[in-house]
This record gives structure tokens, C-alpha cells and sequence, in this order.
């Protein structure tokens, strides 16, 4: 029956793989530290001193992380926390390389006095998060730790989520309606996936994407046997019983209403796949794929429909046909584009149209809305007029203007512009990876991913328990999806959507769930991995006495 | 039931979902690179092109344009010109955009080009910077100064001289007055040099410096054009030099008004040889051949000299075009008024609406001087890359046969009437042959006065035309000019 599993099982001598774990990780730290290097001497002709800060920083912490992991799961796959730890250094070196405040020209002109534009990315705030992020690792290695006494204080396995399936589930719900609560929500570049807390902003979708994989993961383990066997044939498909399919049905609904109102298509992207991929390996029924796959038509086809959803309609015209949205773009009722960038006479007379409503509202003593009034961006102006649909493909076309920089082989760390890129340190961090690293530089990354999320496969072929097989599959393609959409996206593959590049990306919450993943990963590969218990016989024969 | 299968299955649909990200990266920066790179939205390129130098433009062993580094940020490099005002007809100017030879030729400058980078693909895809590429004009840059240095002498408004070579098509001498130089508009002149250039380019003013009146303006070509009608008459009504033609008073067939001669004595003075009307530039004579032909056959066979088209001489760099036009647009109405048999006769001493370049009109002295062919005309000689391997080589073609070899021998001997006993007497001893023309602008313009011609007299090896404006006539007002150029053309 469990022949595959069986054989990986079979294959893996339960060895403690941790001489290799620390090479590879070694191997991660020259490349990080390289990279440092590389974009100081680049940048500013010399070794940087944030060298010692970040890159020391960030060999301290995974040496921690190394020790954490020898210590509470010793037979842990070796690849994930060295391939962790190597993506989050790059990322980390790349975010230095785009902070204009850690060069030294630069601290060499604000030291003069002169006046320094202050810039998005934040280098020091990503080492920060990189630490919490691995400190979370730790702990959660920690609490999850490997005992015979399954009881112990505070111990939470993988395996007891399963107990508080219901209670993740809603868990998860609260974690993505929280951004839509007024007060502690925020809106941020046309996504309403933000919540503030004490100064900082979070994004509870990134955790709220590890609890619903553990609820579907629950709620699949139990019901599978009856979804995958009792149901109406209907030709070729065998439907399910609608209260089998209910509950499900009621999270994924009220999961996709959320991101709506969120305009968060990303996300909303990632759980569906999440959602048909773990109900496949659940039941085994293509039939649920076939039904996902119509549901994803019927919502895009809705989607395009809506008129409130116009956010998510010109995401895919963009993607389709960028270059007249260049700087601004209107979509007009008849499908035709017309350009409204700078250059264009529509933009410069409603420039000037605004500009004179905005006089007349200063001599009338209104000089609130005068401000207001100059703020308005004239190409939307005018196209709103025009009863047109307003985009801007800028941020994408800027995109593949770095990778078509970059080139095979990149213009090498610190000798770009990846700044040119708007979000170059966030959404579109793989661009400017590719620009300074070049094809050779993201395939390089694509396959780190790849090695992740297929260990974590492995992971989940080897687990012995049917609810961490479901729970590492399901975290693994959540992983391989979200790369997938977001990289997708910035290389205009598919239409372009917000997403965090899982640990490139700069930003909190994005690396503390990711260092959580992979915690859970290592945790439940250690649980595949580790001698099978003996059972204890005959203890009354043989006794081992010691003689001293 | 086990789970190992689907598991399995979702592995490798994540593995391709890899694979398409991969195949997806490999497509962008693998193949679509050049595309996005000469994007025109993206702006990374027009810093990129002052961040290397850019090949040098050489002729006649010197150096006209070259960069040098400017010590700052950006522009990194900028560009400098020899001579600016006396090669800008030919060089043009960069600023990121570019004209002339440095637009046609602006690949294998910034060595960004196919023939340079086939080349240096390693070099490319380990990143090495482009390397610029050299390219070598066809001008002889001491006659180029002379033209330039007469043509400013010459007058005070504008001027413009071609010299051709017959037996290749490669232009010796291409200038202008009033030119710029392109040193004060080159990238190390920052936003100073683009207004500059945005003001030269806007300038409503009669005198554009810009614009080259050696290839990119058009006179009226008066007399001179009287050349191209004996060469189709010769052609279309079996005449030959010596055919007697009427020289003497003509009226025009609509107005009933006189068709002038300059002078009624000597040739014009009632019958003449063709060879003697054309010596004296008889007007009606031409008048009358132009009737005779009629303005479709005049305009068909102008149409094989280069007349209505805008003549390449490297690629994006093409001449303004000449024409004798069958009709012409009333800019009023925006109907299109046919050519009349009074025009049709002043378009046979290139008036009306005749009009050409000093380039066409040297093709057309071309033409007579080459036993009736014309080559096609070019101006970079060879392009190497830096390694001094060639790139490209001008490979000398015929651009048209507009007249018989006999033809054009019997217009050598007429042109050289001219010189011997016609209108040009005073450039007697300079050995060039060739024809005057003095075209009237209207009222409150000056004269466009021509010389067109070739030299040496007896075998010729190049062809000119040189128009000046201003009072006076073509044999005072620009044969001396030519008769300077073709002296420092002919010394070579």
C-alpha cells in the first residue's frame, strides 16, 4: 500500500545529516557575505562596513538556527535551513544594495551637510525582521521538539493543530478580515491587506496562509474516505455529497469574498490553488480539480464583470498589451486604449485644466481643496473624464527593463539600477535580482525554491502520519504557488499581482510566516526521517548491567 | 487509501510551474533582452549611451569626432568635434539622439550594433562594455574647409556645395553655410546643448542651422537645370549638339507674354548650334525644348537623374527631395494645380516650381561626366571595429543611366563651351567645365546663383554644384567658389 513512502523510507538510512547541513550552510554564508562584498567594493570602491553588521549578523543568527535545529530535530532534512537561510541572505543583500543609507558616499554627504533623498528600502529594518524571523524559527523548533512525552509543557506539534482544526480554521478567517476592520486596517498600493500594530505594519495574510493549511489539512484528513467515495456519478465525475463539500465550500467562499472586498487577486489566487491542490491529494479525485478549474473561469469571468473590480480587470489588460498604458493609460468602453502619459496633449491640457480650477479655488479662499486638486494625477483626471478606465503599466514595463538589462550573466551586484524599478526591494525584487544577477543569477533562485518546496514533497511522501502528509504538501505547493504568482507576475508571465517573494521580499510579516514554514518543514521532515520507535520485548531476559 | 500518488503528482506539477518560471526568465533575458533594451519607453538607455565611449569618425586621415571622459557621473563621456561648423553636414551631431553620420552609423559607433557584437559575443556574455567602432568618411577634409571658408565668404545668406567622385559615388565635399557645430550641443553641454538644439530646430528664420544646404535644402536651379532638360531633350527629340535651334524671341503660348533672354546678342540672337545656345544659356531655346517635351516627359526623365526622391546616402540619412512637379498642391484649397504650358516652359530654365539640391545637381554634372551613369552616392568609406577589422565597406553601385554615354559626351563638350566662350569666361584656366544658372526668388529674395560642372576638364573625375545666394549671377557668384574647391579636390 504505502509503497512509495515504503521505499523513501527504506532508502534513508536515518542518518543524522548535520555535518552536511552545516557545509551547506556554510556554503550559504560565503554567498551572502560575497554578495556583501560585492556591492560595497562595486559601489563604493571598498569592503562595507555593513559587511560585519549584516552579514555578521545574519551568520550569528543561522549558526543559532543551526544549533536550535541540532538540538530539537536532528534528523531534519539538511537542505531547508541552509536554502532558507541562503534566499534571506540574498535578499538581505540586495535590500542593503537598494538602501541608498548604507553607502558611504552617501554618508559622506549627509556628514557634509548636504540634502539626501530618503529612500524605500530599509536594510537595517530587514536585518531586524530577518532576526525575528529566525529567532521565530528557533522557538518554533523549540516548542515543537521531539519528546517521548507527547503532554509536555509547552509542546505543540504539527500533529496537535489537528486537534484545534476548527479553531485554526477560525483563526485564519479573523487573521483576514482584519485588514477590512476600520482602525487598525490600511490600504496600501490599492490592496487592503494591512493591519497596523503598534507602529508596525502587518500582513496577517501571510499567517493566515500557514492556518488554513493546517484547517484544510484537519478537516481533509477526516473526511477524505467519504469524499473520495461517496458521491453521485455523474458521467465520468463523481460529485460529492453536498455536506461533505458544505463546510469547505463555506471557508473558500467567505476566504475569496474577503480578498475581494481586499482586492488582493494574488492571495485570493493562492488559496484556490492551495485549496483544489490539497483536496486532490486528499481524495485523489480529478474530478475536484476539474471542479476548482471551473470555478476559477466562473470567478474570472465575474471578476471582469464587476464593475467595482476594475483593479483586477486592467491587471490582465496590462498584462496582455503593456505598452499603451506606459505612464498612464485609459481603457475606454470601446476597448481601445488611449495613451494619457506625460507626453501626450490629453495630459498636458488637463494639467493645466487643473491647475487653473486649483487658483480659482485659492483665490476663493479654499485652500484645502486646492491642495486636494493639485494632487490629482492628470492622466487619471482625464480619463475619468473620457469615461475611461485609468491603469499604469509603468511598474511592469520598468520590471522587464531590468531584466532586459540584466541580460545572461547580470550587470553584477551594485553595478545596475534596479532602483529605476518601482517597489524595486518588495513586489519587484526578482527583477532586480535578475538585473544585477542576471538569467544565471535567477535560475539560480528559481532552483533554490524548487529545492525547498520539493524536500518539502519528500517531506510529505515520507511522513508517516496522513494529516502531516496532507500538512507538508499543502505547505510545500503553498510555497511553490506563491513563487509561482508573484514571479509570474514581475516577469509577465501571468498578469501581474501583489505578492511577497518569499524571503527576498522586504517586509515582516512576510519572513516571520516563511521562517515559520520552513520551522514546520524541518520539524515534520526530522518526524519522517528518525528511526522508527522499536518496540521493547522481553525485557525480563536480557539485563544490561553496568559493571562500574 | 493511500496519499503518496497525488502527493506525488502535485510535486511535479509544482516542479512545472518551476519550469515554467524558468523557461519564462530564459525567454525574457535570453532572447527579448536587445528588445527591451531599445524599448523607446525605457529610459535606462539614454544614460546608458553617454556611460561608453563611442567610436571615432575619422576622414582623409583625421580625426572629426571622438569622446573623452568627462570626469562625471553622466554624461561619462562626451563628444567632441574638429572643425564642428565645417564637417556638422556630414558628421551631424550626438546627444543621445543624433543626426547625419552619427545617427546612420550610431550602432557601429556605440558598438552596440550586430556586426560588432556577432563579433565580441563572448566578450558580451561574460559583460564586457561595448566597444565603439571607428568610421571613416569618403570626405576630403582640406577641400571641405576651403568649401566651407568660401562658401561663408561668399554670401550672406545661404550657401551649400557638393563634389562627387563619378566613378564611385563617394562624396568629397558636402557643406554649408550656415552650419552649427555640434560640439555645442554634444552631451557634455547638459540641458544648455538640448535647448539649443530645440532652438535651432524651432527657428522660423529663413537661415536654419540645422539644416545643410549641401543635401537638405532645396534652390531653384535656374539655368543650370537647363543641363538635365538638354540631356532628356537630346535624348527624347533626337538633337545633338550641333542642331540649329531658335534662339531668339519666344512668347508664352497661355499669357502671351515674353519668355526673357539674359542677352539677345552673340547665340541668343535668333539661330544657334544647340551647343552655342546652351554656351550663352539661351532661355527660350529651353523654353521651347521644354514645350516641345511637354512636363510629364520632363519630370520622367528628371525622375532619372534622382529628381522626386529622397536620395539615400546611408541608411537614416537621406537628401531632401528635388523635383520638377507635374502639379502642385494650392495649400488654400488643398486641390492640386496642374503644371500650364507657360510653367511648363519656366520649368525649362528651372524656375516655377523646379527645385534641387547642390547634391542633385552635382549628379546631374555627374551623369555628364561619367558617360551618362550616375553612382549611387555615399559617405562612409569603411567602419572597423576596435580590434582595425572592417565592418563594413561602401561597395560603389549604379544608381541610374539617365542618358546615353553619346549623350553625355556631347554635353561635355557643351559644358566645356561654356567655360571656353559662354557664360563662365572668367573661370577660364581653373579646368573645370560646367553650367552657370542664376535663378530669380522673387521679388525681395536674393539670386540663387549656380555653378554645376565637372573637373578636371578634359577626363573628368569628379562632378560639383555649388549654390550661393545673393545678387549677381551664377559665373560671378559661384563659379569662383567652385573653381577653389575643385582646385584643392583635383590636387589629390
Amino acid at each position: 500500500m504505502h509503497a512509495l513512502g515504503e521505499q523513501i523510507r527504506a532508502q534513508i538510512p536515518y542518518q543524522r545529516r548535520n555535518a552536511a547541513s552545516l557545509a551547506l550552510l556554510g556554503f550559504a554564508m560565503v554567498l551572502t557575505l560575497a554578495a556583501f562584498a560585492e556591492v560595497g567594493l562595486a559601489r563604493d570602491g571598498s569592503i562595507p562596513a555593513g559587511l560585519f553588521v549584516y552579514g555578521g549578523g545574519l551568520v550569528i543568527l543561522a549558526l543559532v538556527a543551526y544549533a536550535a535545529q541540532l538540538r530539537f530535530a536532528p534528523f531534519a532534512d539538511p537542505l531547508l535551513l541552509p536554502l532558507a537561510v541562503a534566499l534571506n541572505g540574498l535578499g538581505l543583500a540586495m535590500i542593503y544594495r537598494l538602501d541608498l543609507d548604507t553607502s558611504a558616499d552617501r554618508k559622506a554627504a549627509e556628514l557634509a551637510g548636504k540634502k539626501v533623498i530618503r529612500d524605500a528600502a530599509d536594510a537595517s529594518g530587514q536585518l531586524i525582521w530577518t532576526f525575528v524571523g529566525i529567532a521565530l524559527f528557533v522557538a518554533a523548533i523549540a516548542i515543537m521538539r521531539d519528546t517521548s512525552n507527547p503532554d509536555a509543557k509547552l509542546s505543540f506539534t504539527p500533529k496537535t493543530a489537528q486537534r484545534y482544526t476548527y479553531i485554526i480554521g477560525l483563526g485564519a478567517i479573523v487573521m483576514l478580515l482584519l485588514p477590512i476592520v476600520p482602525g487598525i486596517g490600511a490600504e496600501i498600493n490599492g490592496a487592503r491587506v494591512w493591519i497596523n500594530v503598534g507602529g508596525f505594519s502587518v500582513q496577517p495574510g501571510e499567517f493566515a496562509k500557514l492556518m488554513l493549511v493546517a484547517f484544510f489539512a484537519g478537516y481533509l484528513v477526516n473526511k477524505r474516505q467519504a469524499m473520495s467515495l461517496i458521491g453521485k456519478k455523474i458521467g465520468p465525475l463523481s460529485l460529492p455529497r453536498a455536506r461533505d463539500l458544505g463546510p469547505v465550500m463555506v471557508i473558500w467562499v467567505l476566504c475569496l469574498g474577503v480578498l475581494f472586498i481586499q482586492k488582493d487577486l494574488g492571495t485570493a489566487l493562492l488559496y484556490f490553488g492551495l485549496f483544489v491542490s490539497m483536496l486532490y491529494i486528499a481524495t485523489q479525485r480529478v474530478s475536484w480539480v476539474m471542479i476548482g478549474v471551473g470555478l476559477l473561469a466562473v470567478a474570472v469571468f465575474v471578476i471582469t464583470l464587476l464593475p467595482f473590480m476594475a483593479h483586477v480587470n486592467q491587471r490582465i489588460d496590462i498584462w496582455q498589451n503593456p505598452r499603451p498604458y506606459f505612464d498612464g493609460g485609459c481603457l475606454m468602453k470601446n476597448g481601445k486604449v488611449v495613451p494619457v502619459n506625460p507626453n501626450t496633449d490629453i495630459f498636458k491640457q488637463a494639467k493645466v485644466t487643473l491647475e487653473a480650477k486649483a487658483q480659482q479655488q485659492d483665490a476663493a479662499g479654499q485652500k484645502a481643496t486646492a491642495l486636494q486638486t493639485r494632487l490629482v494625477g492628470p492622466g487619471w483626471w482625464a480619463c475619468t473624464k473620457m469615461g475611461g478606465e485609468y491603469s499604469d503599466s509603468a511598474q511592469l514595463m520598468k520590471g522587464m527593463f531590468a531584466l532586459g538589462q540584466g541580460g545572461v550573466l547580470g550587470t553584477g551586484l551594485g553595478q545596475g539600477k534596479p532602483w529605476q524599478t518601482p517597489l524595486s526591494f518588495s513586489d519587484f525584487i526578482f527583477d532586480s535580482m535578475g538585473e544585477e544577477l542576471g538569467l544565471t543569477g535567477l535560475m539560480t533562485l528559481l532552483l533554490m525554491y524548487a529545492l525547498i518546496v520539493q524536500r518539502g514533497m519528500k517531506t510529505a511522501v515520507a511522513a508517516r502520519d496522513p494529516y502531516l502528509k496532507l500538512f507538508a504538501g499543502g505547505v510545500s505547493f503553498a510555497l511553490a504557488l506563491q513563487v509561482f504568482v508573484i514571479v509570474g507576475g514581475v516577469t509577465k508571465l501571468i498578469p501581474l499581482t501583489g505578492l511577497t517573494t518569499p524571503f527576498l521580499s522586504q517586509g515582516g510579516s512576510s519572513l516571520m510566516a516563511n521562517w515559520i514554514l520552513i520551522a514546520i518543514l524541518v520539524r515534520m521532515s526530522h518526524d519522517a526521517r528518525k528511526p522508527a520507535p522499536q518496540a521493547i520485548q522481553d525485557e525480563g531476559m536480557t539485563q544490561i548491567v553496568s559493571l562500574r | 487509501m493511500n496519499m503518496d500518488k497525488p502527493v506525488r503528482r502535485v510535486a511535479v506539477f509544482a516542479l512545472l510551474l518551476f519550469f515554467g518560471l524558468m523557461a519564462q526568465v530564459n525567454y525574457v533575458q535570453g532572447s527579448q533582452a536587445d528588445k527591451l533594451q531599445s524599448d523607446p519607453n525605457n529610459t535606462r538607455q539614454i544614460s546608458q549611451v553617454f556611460n561608453n565611449p563611442r567610436g571615432q569618425i575619422t576622414a582623409g586621415g583625421e580625426v572629426l569626432a571622438w569622446s573623452t571622459p568627462t570626469g562625471k557621473d553622466n554624461p561619462k563621456y562626451g563628444r567632441n568635434y574638429k572643425d564642428g561648423k565645417v564637417f556638422s553636414p556630414v558628421t551631424g551631431y550626438f546627444n543621445g539622439g543624433g543626426s547625419k553620420v552619427e545617427l546612420a552609423y550610431n550602432g557601429l559607433l556605440a558598438g552596440t550594433d550586430k556586426r560588432i557584437t556577432h563579433q565580441r559575443w563572448f566578450d558580451q556574455f561574460i559583460g564586457k562594455k561595448p566597444e565603439g567602432g571607428n568610421v571613416d568618411l569618403s570626405i576630403d577634409p582640406a577641400a571641405q574647409r576651403i568649401a566651407y571658408e568660401k562658401l561663408v565668404n561668399g554670401t550672406t545668406r545661404r550657401s551649400g556645395a557638393a563634389v562627387v567622385d563619378i566613378k564611385t559615388g563617394a562624396i568629397k565635399v558636402l557643406a554649408s553655410n550656415s552650419s552649427f557645430d555640434p560640439t555645442d550641443v554634444a552631451p557634455q553641454k547638459g540641458t544648455k546643448g538640448g535647448q539649443l538644439l530645440e532652438q535651432m530646430d524651432k527657428t522660423t528664420d529663413i537661415i536654419k542651422p540645422l539644416i545643410d544646404n549641401g543635401m537638405s535644402e532645396v534652390f531653384p536651379p535656374g539655368s543650370s537645370f537647363k543641363t538635365v532638360v538638354a540631356a532628356i531633350g537630346m535624348e527624347e527629340l533626337h538633337l545633338n549638339e550641333n542642331s540649329q535651334v531658335k534662339t531668339g524671341h519666344m512668347t508664352l503660348p497661355e499669357s502671351g507674354k515674353e519668355l526673357p533672354n539674359s542677352h539677345d546678342g552673340g547665340s541668343c540672337a535668333g539661330t544657334a548650334s544647340l551647343k552655342g545656345a546652351f554656351a550663352e544659356s539661351c532661355n527660350t531655346t529651353f523654353g521651347q525644348m521644354a514645350l516641345d517635351l511637354g512636363i510629364d516627359k520632363l519630370n520622367a526623365g528628371a525622375a532619372k537623374f534622382g529628381f522626386g526622391q529622397n536620395i539615400r546616402v546611408e541608411p537614416l540619412m537621406r537628401s531632401a527631395k528635388s523635383q520638377v512637379p507635374v502639379s502642385i498642391p494650392d495649400l488654400a484649397t488643398g486641390k492640386s494645380i496642374p503644371t500650364g504650358k507657360d510653367a511648363t516652359a519656366r520649368s525649362g530654365i528651372g524656375q516655377e516650381n523646379v527645385q534641387a539640391t547642390p547634391l542633385q545637381m552635382a549628379m546631374v554634372a555627374e551623369a555628364v561626366a561619367n558617360g551618362g551613369k550616375i553612382m549611387q552616392p555615399y559617405v562612409v568609406n569603411r567602419a572597423t571595429a576596435k580590434d582595425q577589422s572592417e565592418v563594413y565597406k561602401a561597395s560603389p553601385k549604379v544608381f541610374s543611366q539617365p542618358m546615353s554615354s553619346d549623350t553625355a559626351s556631347q554635353l561635355r563638350d557643351m559644358m566645356r563651351a561654356v567655360v571656353s566662350e559662354g557664360t563662365a569666361t572668367i573661370l577660364q584656366g581653373s579646368n573645370i567645365a560646367g553650367k552657370t544658372g542664376t535663378a530669380e526668388q522673387g521679388a525681395e529674395f536674393p539670386n540663387a546663383r549656380w555653378f554645376v560642372g565637372f573637373g578636371p576638364s578634359d577626363h573628368p573625375r569628379y562632378a560639383f554644384a555649388v549654390v550661393s545666394e545673393g545678387k549677381g549671377d551664377g559665373a560671378h557668384g559661384a563659379g569662383p567658389i567652385a573653381a577653389a574647391i575643385m582646385q584643392a579636390v583635383m590636387k589629390k
